[in-house]
């Protein structure tokens, strides 16, 4: 077996190269003629749809114009829109998580070393379009066609109107002279550092060119003062957009000295850690009693932290599995005897039901960590590797529950922190950052052979998915507390966000079941004839396989997750979409104004939703899901 | 009923036994596919399976790495008898490589760590090393170039080659094939053959269900005929080919050449 003899020397022929797609050009008017006047019935549908989506159009307009002066509804609330009632004085630290956030996105593109390309041409039809777009909307807030449904639209100003004459003249032109006077342009790319500058330099000068008047509100008053932090948005969105910039060219800078596989690792962990990092220590604010934290919080992290790494290090040397077992079962007893007793009440056996609520977590979470031990047993260095990743996750966990435990300082008047858009941004990242491994669980215990496992897993599937979202959020805002443990309790939002998780995660089931029968039995096959166990099997080739398939769904279900966030605004949250719907229209100086909040809302989700999807479509093409 | 030792010559029948099937039986639903299979392989020996499709010779070897279950008779692998005890049927399937008519290679994976992936989670492997034997064994099969690359960017006689690869990186005592050339495009059915000859001629116990008449007949020590479930014949290749003994090998060979 050792010698290294090549037994075969000819070799197939490689599979070519993958090149660029040749994009075959059709001169525009061939593509009119063929496209939308190859028949007279086609001729005559293109022409009718276009008078039907021009008064759409105009319609739209009418909504936005006819109230001009109410937009100032949305230009001033757009702090209420976005944090509700965060305190002004404390602005920054929303400015700050925004900048973290950018950050981390552009060091992740860094870490998959993403740099998407644009063809020259593409960009230049969608120029075109878009000028052209713009000049129908001057044209019929300008002109119009003069008769019933294509009048003109009344109420843009004069300014608004040459500047849109202007921009789409210009971006006609441009796009145009891109198609007919550069050769070839569908064969020049566009890099994405170029696309970056040209984003940051056109928000740039949208931002301190294009004059948007002065509109702050604070405490249900207009004032015009301007310039802090929390009354301006021009100067954080300049500091966002170099951030933005800069960010990129670090990220990609530090590719060349951290291993790919480390750096990806960093960034994944952070996306699941960091917006907790950032939602209870930044923006929340802990006033930690660092007399207790040293006294009791550090001590047990350290214990639980290089106890279990001790134990998890011992128990993962290979052979050690049966021994692993058994203590893993031994403290799930515990942790489950420690539960039962903090939830009867029972009494004093042992003393053990007085133990902080954190150390009974971590013990449930140190009898499952041992429970894994045989699988990620190995190498000294693997073993090293499973137990760091032990102690970084109780560093981490505990930090954040005694963030949660203690008082904030911030000084707020109701009791939620979050509202506006970061609670609809903050509900939505939870739910789906929960329901994944609930869904991942409950999609393997339905295809399980344990009978057991099907039963219940198709039972909550199936009870969940027959009953509508509201009626669980109700449920749970209402009835979870009379569930829990005597002297445990969930704040209202924490009740919410658990029924949400439930709901979310039986759809997230049945998405991922579906990827999971997409899985030849083959591959079944040749895990097991390697010796792989049940679990290696689930973990390493059938899940990244069947999430693989799974993706589209799954981002479909979480552009849903984040839409329907708005119904939280039912049972008392202040998301977006209730501010936009109850709180502007209530204010004295806007009493009864919803019409411009709610186009603002539906914009706001359009983008994020639209974005998303545009996101998942070049993850699919990346991954090469669509073939 | 044919005795399980036919035709091994002295040599060989003085090995150990490394399988034993005794009245191997096993149903799918109503339908019987085994009818009590008696076999020995003996250590280092070639046994080829031949046979019409549905005589149950690729159930007979899934039985031997439990791919699937025998309802009846004995099986025993290299001293183990194959019951339902899990630590027996890991322990058996360490030891027994298979190659796959499909391949089934993991697409997700680069031909490395396809290659990789079992010495470092079931034989608990240093990482370093087993890149290094994997790097070995992919130079054997003739294509070390490769290893960044996807199964789904390889030709299948090079996929076939990468599943060779795989199952040898357990080291296993035992190799078996359910028709390895079978989906294979014939230009790359023999870089295959090659492979599995050069394995044959270096001592690897080897079951091989296939139809390739010509690789059974030069690597071969023993050649097995099945029919409906049952054993018809088993023959030194040469006294098979030329003069088969069962009017249904007659039939069969007459087919098939």
């Amino acid at each position: 077996m050792s010698d290294t003899q090549t037994l075969v020397t000819d070799d197939a022929e490689e599979p070519a190269a993958s090149t660029r797609p040749e994009i075959p050009i059709v001169p525009p008017r061939r593509w009119i003629k063929e496209n939308l006047f190859s028949s007279k019935s086609n001729g005559v549908q293109t022409v009718l749809f276009s008078a039907l989506m021009l008064s759409i159009v105009r319609w739209l307009l009418s909504l936005i114009f006819a109230e001009a002066s109410d937009w100032t509804s949305v230009t001033t609330n757009m702090r209420l829109l976005f944090a509700y009632n965060y305190p002004a004085a404390q602005f920054i630290r929303v400015w700050f998580c925004l900048g973290v956030i950018i950050v981390a996105a552009m060091l992740t593109m860094g870490a998959w070393n993403a740099k998407p390309e644009f063809s020259l041409r593409k960009m230049a039809i969608s120029t075109t379009a878009g000028g052209g777009f713009l000049a129908v909307i001057w044209f019929m807030c300008t002109v119009g066609f003069g008769f019933a449904p294509l009048q003109k639209v009344d109420g843009m100003s004069s300014g608004l109107r040459l500047g849109t004459f202007l921009l789409a003249a210009l971006l006609i032109a441009l796009g145009l002279g891109v198609l007919n006077f550069v050769h070839e342009p569908h064969k020049i790319w566009i890099k994405f550092t170029t696309m970056l500058f040209a984003l940051t330099g056109s928000v740039l000068g949208f931002l301190w060119l294009v004059p948007f008047g002065r509109y702050e509100f604070a405490d249900g008053e207009v004032i015009n003062e301007s310039g802090t932090v929390a009354t301006s948005t021009k100067v954080p969105w300049t500091y966002m957009m170099l951030l933005l910039v800069g960010a990129y060219f670090v990220g990609r800078w530090l590719r060349q000295f951290i291993p790919e596989a480390n750096y990806r690792m960093v960034m994944i962990v952070w996306w699941i850690v960091g917006p907790s990092f950032l939602i209870f220590h930044v923006l929340r604010d802990p006033a930690f009693d660092m007399g207790y934290v040293f006294r009791v919080d550090v001590p047990m992290a350290l214990a639980f932290g290089l106890g279990g790494g001790a134990l998890l290090y011992a128990l993962a040397k290979p052979g050690r599995g049966e021994i692993a077992r058994a203590i893993g079962a031994v403290l799930l007893l515990f942790a489950a005897y420690n539960w039962l007793t903090a939830g009867l009440g029972s009494g004093h056996l042992f003393g053990w039901e007085s133990m902080l609520q954190k150390a009974r977590i971590t013990f449930l979470m140190l009898s499952f960590a041992v429970l894994m031990a045989p699988t990620f047993s190995g190498e000294p260095a693997a073993r090293r590797r499973f137990a760091y990743g032990w102690i970084g996750f109780i560093a981490i966990s505990h930090w954040l529950i005694t963030g949660i435990n203690t008082p904030s300082t911030l000084d707020i008047a109701a009791p939620p922190f979050l509202g506006g858009f970061v609670l609809t941004l903050a509900i939505a990242y939870y739910v789906f950052l929960a329901s994944f491994p609930l869904g991942i669980l409950m999609a393997l215990a339905r295809t399980s052979k344990l009978p057991l496992f099907r039963v219940m897993a198709t039972v909550y599937i199936e009870f969940i998915r027959g009953i509508p979202l509201i009626t669980v959020l109700f449920f749970f805002s209402i009835m979870i507390n009379l569930f829990l443990p005597n002297g445990m309790s969930i704040a209202e939002l924490g009740s919410v966000f658990v029924g949400y998780t439930l709901f979310s995660g039986a759809y997230m089931a049945e998405n991922i079941r579906g990827g999971l029968q997409a899985i030849r039995k083959g591959q079944y096959e040749a895990s097991d004839a390697l010796g792989l166990t049940t679990v290696q099997r689930t973990l390493l080739i059938v899940l990244p396989q069947a999430l693989r398939v799974t993706i589209p769904n799954l981002v479909g279900q979480a552009i849903g997750t984040f839409k329907e966030t708005s119904l939280i605004a039912i049972v008392g949250g202040f998301d977006l979409l209730r501010i936009g719907n109850s709180t502007i229209p209530a204010q004295s100086v806007f009493q009864g104004q919803k019409r411009p909040a709610l186009l603002f809302v539906c914009f706001v989700y359009w983008v994020f939703s639209y974005s998303m999807s545009r996101a998942s479509r070049r993850l699919e093409t990346k991954l090469g899901v669509g073939d | 009923m044919i005795a399980p030792d036919t035709a091994l010559t002295p040599e060989m029948a003085a090995r150990d036994d490394i399988i034993t099937c005794r009245g191997v039986k096993k149903w799918f639903g109503d339908f019987q596919a085994l009818h009590g299979i008696d076999l020995v392989v003996k250590d280092r020996e070639v046994m080829v399976v031949l046979g019409p499709s549905g005589s149950g010779k690729s159930t007979l070897i899934r039985c031997i790495n439990r791919l699937e279950v025998h309802q009846e008779g004995d099986i025993i692998v290299d001293g183990i008898e194959l019951t339902n005890d899990l630590r027996n049927i890991d322990k058996i399937r360490s030891e027994v490589g298979m190659v796959f008519q499909s391949f089934n290679l993991f697409p997700h994976l680069t031909v490395l760590e396809n290659v990789t992936l079992a010495p470092i989670w079931v034989r608990k492997k240093p990482k370093a090393e087993a890149i290094d034997l994997a790097m070995a064994l992919l130079e054997r099969v003739g294509i070390p170039e490769q290893a960044e690359k996807f199964p789904g960017q390889l030709s299948g006689g090079q996929q076939q080659r990468v599943a060779i690869a795989r199952s040898l990186a357990m080291e296993p005592k035992i190799m078996l094939f359910d028709e390895p050339t079978s989906a294979l495009d014939p230009e790359m059915i023999s870089e295959v053959l090659d492979v599995m000859k050069v394995l044959a001629r270096e001592g690897m116990t080897m079951i091989v269900v296939t139809h390739e008449m010509g690789f059974a007949r030069e690597v071969a020590d023993r050649v097995v005929f099945m029919e409906d479930g049952a054993v018809v014949e088993i023959n030194q290749p040469e006294p098979f080919f030329t003069a088969p003994e069962s009017d249904r090998t007659k039939l069969f060979l007459s087919q098939i050449l």
